[in-house]
């Protein structure tokens, strides 16, 4: 019992999908590793998806309005955070996005941030009790999840930075935004991004410009989506089977584990297995809409459409991106991308879901 | 939260909803698109980058002499390499491996470190090494240290008959002589391995699809003995009579198998294959087999085509007497001297004494085109083909003649010749007129196979008729016995021969130089030849009878001894001719200036113990031409009826006569061959039938 509500009231088939997919990471990344000096990274990510479900369990628990009464408080942590990992964070490959805790453990602040924007907009938008909102209403909340993106940015690490996006705009849109005002905000979006082309480092720039045309610069920037689409084509409709997809295990592809292991997975499973693994990520998004409809109040309604639109800008990002259909952007895949941070965030974020869920009958 | 703003916010999440169906359909599409369309050409693409064919080379043919000795041949050795990334520490490495396989530790050091951090997954670290430091290196037994069989070209008899063998490059493809001529034999079928490498080159697996097939043996037709003798005598003369380069080509004449060929080039180091090749010029040139690549102006010895022309064209014989004008003539408006004022000679003077005008002379009476024609029915002009790199030597076509070219083709000058061509030339008269085409490989063989075919020898032309090429035999007898080429005399055996000098034209000064190239064309012994040997030296100061015709006596010689060809002159020290040698009464006689000379020339051959030893030479040689050919003044023993004698009979009788009897059956003799009263060609055997 959870203050008075059954064990059984959980989200069952939404954890059970969330297991699957967990399942098929490790996998994958057993695969994918086998021979490497990450060969232990299987087992690290059981660890990881166990300390997850803990969570969970944890944030389950606490009721989810308690957490958006301390949404400005979380923000406010947040932004020491990102600011405390600008100054102390660990350099590696360029950016910083990590603070050392000890024990040679790393923690990505940004990841966690993930979860406060989405109190933070359940908690401002719900606070409106507003039909449609005016433009002081989006431009508060813009500052506010802009502040973050900014920092995040300033890593760098434009990847992570987006997926805050998603989760505003969701937001806003359910909201009630005028139609003259989307059409204002489009137009906006549409002068203001070619200009940020300007304030993106080389490196991304050529993430975008070798996106637009791979075979510009094939052992160069444009490397990972040429190996990445050779890798799912050679994959075909069955696959070549579990190690023995040669560009994984000869180490064509980079990073096979985290950012690339949709690639991996399509190369050794094929078509079937890609549309499967696509085909639990549909019903994990339709159970958290289902809740959506179901959530008790609006807080709740915005918490579990932030999540998964979050999740949902996540997969498409990153299977896009192994198929040369977005710019490489470092983001993982959910639940099946090898790493602690992300797989916390992810169970932290469908434990907010399962809260919502557990509390959907009002007393 | 009131209905519209409810039924609103519906209508939004439906708006995004589609969206994000749009974009999910679009990538399934992609998926659908490289999966199931695109996917074999990038199922390619991932083998191209993952697997690579290569071809394992088998072991190359070996390279033996006519008697089965190695000249060249592969055997295997290891190479050691090594992946760097699995090194741990490079220094160590460095410092282990520079000492055990004696190669420099920093440079070593820099290579593997170069390695290491471009991320390359092999590298040789050395190549071929010795039994030694294999033994050594494999005792310290390093896992990270790996072995790889190859082979190494030895060439066991170093730099002998090297520009003819030559030699072949890192990857064991031949580059040059006969390595490169035959490179295809030798080398035979290469094996394909497919490799699989990582994306840094560490091979995951290697999986051999084809074994590759051995290349084959070739034994050539060179004689090593043979060879050495060659290049030994070649290296001195140049030496000792400072020219340029030399060549020289020995030949059977019968069968146009060249026994040694060999070049020499002066102040160029010793061509020896088995060590890497040397930078410079010198080294290069030493590389180079002069005998079929280096043309030069023939000179005097190519009087030897004028001459046969003009037995087979005109109705000059070797007795018609040419005027040679004393020693000066006026052809087209050029003034020509001899070397000596001769006022009368016979033709076979001419030949003997080397004559230039009588040489003008003779060709004036043969004719641009008949002259044109006997010099391309010698072989000149053309390539013989035998090895890569030959040059086919000028002959110009009659349309491009001057007026006064005929005087100059007649004694050589105007055309360009190599060693060998000359060597084919003087096959043709050794062998009664056949051109026989020179060949340097006798036998190919695969290793374990079942022996191929000797290649037929090909339908060779004719050159001359049999009986001008004995004319010219005896000619060119006279020439050695009486004539420029004294040097050329044998011990225990007759020998032909014509030397030449010709000046060197200077091309930057537009003259003649006094270097000459002087030569020496021959054959021994004069009756059957059972080898020709040709000897030019480039840039010699003095005559080809003085410097060249040495060379041939000391390589013929040699030849002769190694083929165990029987001698058909008594040995001068030998008891029963301690009458006055027969040979010196000829030259003697010759040099009084009798008219007939050419005519007792053979006389030395009426002395029966050289006949007999001729008899016994000629035992096993088969029979070249009819009797019809024997010059009426040749006096052998008239053969005997032995019809109705018994075996025992004819066996005294015949050793009696010094005659070689070939039997045939049993009981008493029914049939002989020639009939009695002939006589006999030297080297003809009577044939007896017995029965009884």
């Amino acid at each position: 019992m959870i203050g008075g509500r059954s064990i059984r009231d959980l989200d069952w088939p939404l954890l059970l999908i969330v297991l699957a997919i967990s399942s098929v990471g490790v996998l994958q990344i057993y695969s994918a590793t086998l021979g490497t000096p990450w060969s232990d990274a299987w087992w690290k990510q059981i660890v990881w998806i166990g300390a997850g479900l803990l969570l969970l369990w944890i944030v389950t628990v606490i009721d989810y309005h308690t957490l958006l009464g301390n949404a400005y408080v979380y923000y406010g942590l947040s932004l020491v955070g990102l600011a405390a990992v600008l100054i102390a964070g660990v350099k590696v490959f360029g950016s910083r996005r990590w603070i050392p805790v000890g024990g040679g453990f790393k923690f990505q602040v940004s990841e966690f941030v993930k979860l406060v924007i989405i109190l933070l907009v359940a908690r401002y938008l719900a606070d409106l009790r507003r039909d449609e909102l005016e433009w002081r209403d989006v431009a508060k909340l813009g500052a506010l999840v802009g502040l973050p993106v900014a920092l995040v940015m300033k890593q760098p690490d434009l990847g992570t930075a987006l997926t805050y996006l998603p989760i505003l705009g969701v937001g806003i849109l359910l909201a009630g935004l005028r139609l003259k005002y989307l059409l204002v905000l489009a137009l906006a979006a549409g002068l203001v991004l070619p200009s940020g082309w300007f304030l993106l480092r080389d490196y991304q720039r050529a993430r975008l410009t070798t996106f637009l045309d791979p075979a510009r610069d094939p052992k160069g920037s444009g490397y990972q989506v040429i190996q990445s689409k050779i890798a799912v084509g050679s994959g075909g409709i069955w696959g070549r089977g579990v190690t023995k997809g040669y560009q994984t295990q000869l180490q064509f592809l980079p990073v096979p584990h985290t950012d690339f292991i949709f690639s991996s997975f399509a190369e050794e499973h094929g078509f079937v297995g890609v549309v499967v693994v696509l085909g639990l990520y549909f019903l994990l998004l339709m159970q958290i809409v289902q809740n959506a409809q179901t959530a008790p109040d609006r807080a709740g309604m915005y918490i579990c459409m932030g999540v998964c639109a979050l999740l949902l800008f996540h997969v498409l990002v990153n299977v896009g991106m192994v198929v040369g259909r977005m710019p490489v952007t470092g983001i993982p895949l959910p639940l099946m991308s090898a790493g602690g941070s992300h797989i916390l965030s992810v169970f932290l974020m469908l434990g907010l879901v399962n809260n919502v869920r557990l509390r959907r009958f009002v007393n | 939260m009131d209905a519209r703003a409810e039924s609103q916010a519906v209508s939004r999440l439906r708006f995004l909803a589609r969206v994000f169906f749009f974009w999910g359909a679009v990538l399934l599409a992609r998926l659908i698109d490289l999966q199931i369309i695109e996917h074999e050409e990038l199922a390619r693409m991932a083998l191209d980058q993952q697997q690579n064919d290569s071809r394992i080379l088998g072991p190359r043919g070996a390279i033996l002499d006519r008697n089965g000795q190695y000249l060249a041949r592969s055997l295997p050795v290891e190479s050691v390499c090594l992946d760097p990334r699995k090194v741990h520490n490079l220094g160590m490495a460095a410092d282990l491996l520079a000492r055990v396989l004696s190669l420099d530790s920093d440079t070593l050091l820099r290579r593997l470190v170069a390695a290491a951090e471009g991320g390359r997954g092999f590298l040789w670290v050395k190549r071929r090494i010795s039994p030694e430091e294999a033994q050594a290196l494999r005792a310290y037994k390093l896992d990270w240290v790996e072995f790889r069989t190859e082979t190494k070209r030895y060439y066991p008899k170093g730099s002998l008959g090297a520009p003819l063998i030559g030699s072949v490059d890192y990857e064991e493809k031949g580059n040059g002589g006969v390595e490169l001529g035959w490179d295809k034999e030798l080398r035979g079928k290469a094996g394909v391995a497919r490799t699989t490498a990582d994306v840094r080159g560490g091979v995951i697996d290697r999986r051999v699809f084809s074994e590759p097939e051995p290349g084959k043996d070739l034994t050539l037709t060179i004689d090593e003995r043979v060879q050495f003798a060659a290049d030994r005598a070649l290296r001195n003369a140049v030496r000792e009579n400072h020219c340029r380069t030399g060549s020289l080509v020995v030949m059977d004449p019968r069968t146009g198998d060249i026994l040694a060929m060999s070049s020499v080039v002066a102040g160029a180091p010793v061509f020896d294959p088995n060590k890497p090749p040397e930078r410079g010029e010198p080294a290069q040139m030493a590389r180079l087999n002069l005998a079929v690549s280096a043309p030069f102006e023939p000179g005097s010895v190519f009087k030897v085509i004028t001459v046969s022309a003009a037995l087979e064209t005109t109705n000059l014989t070797p007795e018609t007497i040419i005027p040679c004008g004393n020693g000066r003539i006026t052809l087209f408006r050029r003034v020509i001297h001899d070397h000596d004022p001769y006022s009368l000679l016979s033709v076979a003077d001419v030949l003997a004494k080397s004559s230039n005008i009588g040489a003008i002379q003779i060709g004036l009476r043969v004719g641009n085109e008949r002259l044109y024609d006997y010099i391309k029915r010698f072989g000149f002009g053309r390539k013989t083909g035998v090895l890569p790199g030959e040059s086919p030597g000028i002959v110009r076509p009659t349309s491009r003649w001057i007026p006064s070219s005929i005087g100059s083709i007649a004694m050589g000058h105007e055309v360009t010749v190599t060693t060998l061509q000359l060597a084919q030339a003087c096959s043709a008269i050794a062998n009664g007129g056949v051109l026989v085409r020179p060949r340097v490989v006798l036998k190919r063989q695969r290793p374990g196979f079942p022996r191929e075919a000797q290649a037929p020898l090909e339908a060779p032309g004719r050159a001359v008729r049999p009986e001008t090429a004995i004319q010219m035999r005896q000619m060119m007898e006279r020439v050695v016995l009486a004539g420029t080429g004294k040097k050329a005399l044998l011990e225990g055996y007759t020998s032909g021969g014509k030397t030449g000098s010709a000046q060197i034209y200077d091309f930057a000064a537009r003259v003649y130089t006094h270097k000459y190239n002087a030569s020496f064309m021959g054959f021994a012994p004069v009756n059957n030849p059972a080898v020709v040997v040709v000897v030019t030296l480039n840039g010699a100061s003095k005559y080809g009878g003085a410097v060249a015709a040495p060379v041939f006596h000391e390589v013929a010689a040699a030849a002769l001894r190694f083929l165990d060809v029987p001698k058909d002159l008594p040995d001068r020290e030998l008891p029963e001719t301690d009458e006055k040698p027969a040979s010196d009464l000829a030259i003697a006689e010759i040099s009084a200036g009798a008219p007939r000379e050419e005519e007792e020339a053979p006389a030395t051959l009426n002395a029966p113990a050289a006949a007999a030893a001729l008899l016994e030479a000629r035992g096993s040689a088969p029979t070249e031409a009819g009797p019809l050919l024997i010059p009426a003044t040749y006096n052998g023993p008239k053969v005997p009826n032995f019809q109705g004698k018994t075996k025992r009979l004819v066996i005294e009788e015949s050793a009696a006569l010094g005659l070689l009897v070939e039997f045939r059956g049993d009981g008493i003799a029914r049939v002989q061959e020639p009939p009695p009263g002939m006589v006999l060609r030297p080297g003809e055997r009577v044939r007896i039938q017995f029965a009884r």
